[in-house]
């Protein structure tokens, strides 16, 4: 099992993962099939290098995933198309919400 | 407070990012308006060439058409440059630039072409610009990840065009 910490940066999951958020992603060498639609993924993408996005569905035959943003400008699968299960770091287990008091 | 001992972590250690890209405003880019634009202009060559064949009195109703013939194809030839020139600046990002190493002469080669469709009635040079923002509009999809065929634009003039496989 690998754990991994990132820093959220952008917003094309906002309102529920916001610039400055810290998530926990674990990556347990699992069956392609372990990621659910609705579960956040972090994955290095070719172009846009290592982005988070939520899981829309998954297309067992050639094991890609279709992901996508919460904002309507989100760039994601509905512009670059599904993405390889083998560039998936991991799923999001543990958020960490940016707080306000400083 | 748990977030502010991710902070310190993270002023500490640097903690990786990860991006929820997207593009603000709104992220709507398409080559298929300077891609039309482009047909403009060989559309506008072609019926003032005829025009020009086909009227024995080339009085104030010839002048007329021509004139505004020739004002279409100043004002798509221009906007050809300008759409292009926004994919280029605003959506092309450092790694497009890195994978297509060619991008920026194109995109010369496509202002010049548009300048010379302006100037002149050289069909050659307007059927060129066509077939340069096709290039460039093949590159634009391809770093969507988006396939493309090319066909004949249902209308006149009927060049070939490249359109995204959606």
């Amino acid at each position: 099992m690998i754990v991994r910490i990132f820093k959220v940066t952008e917003h094309s999951l906002t309102p529920d993962y916001k610039e400055g958020d810290f998530v926990l992603v674990i990556k347990i060498p699992l069956l392609f099939n372990r990621y659910k639609p609705g579960d956040i993924i972090v994955f290095d993408h070719p172009l846009h290098g290592r982005m988070i996005k939520r899981v829309q569905n998954l297309i067992s035959e050639n094991k890609t995933l279709f992901v996508t943003g919460s904002q309507p400008d989100s760039i994601d699968s509905r512009q670059f198309g599904p993405i390889q299960a083998h560039t998936v770091l991991g799923k999001v287990v543990w958020h960490i919400k940016k707080t306000s008091s400083r | 407070m748990i977030y502010k001992l991710f902070e310190t972590l993270d002023k500490v250690f640097g903690i990786e990012e990860v991006k929820a890209h997207c593009d603000i405003p709104c992220g709507i880019y398409d080559p298929i308006t300077a891609q039309i634009a482009a047909l403009t202009v060989v559309r506008m060559v072609d019926l003032a060439t005829d025009l020009e064949k086909n009227t024995a009195e080339k009085g104030l109703a010839y002048l007329n058409t021509i004139s505004r013939y020739v004002a279409v194809k100043e004002e798509h030839a221009e906007k050809v440059k300008n759409d292009v020139r926004v994919i280029w600046g605003d959506y092309l990002k450092a790694q497009h630039l890195e994978k297509y190493p060619n991008v920026h002469a194109l995109v010369h080669k496509i202002m010049s072409l548009g300048s010379k469709s302006r100037q002149t009635m050289d069909r050659e040079s307007a059927v060129q610009l066509v077939e340069a923002v096709n290039e460039f509009a093949q590159i634009f999809w391809e770093t969507k990840g988006i396939a493309t065929k090319r066909a004949k634009a249902p209308y006149n003039p009927a060049l070939e065009l490249v359109y995204p496989n959606l």
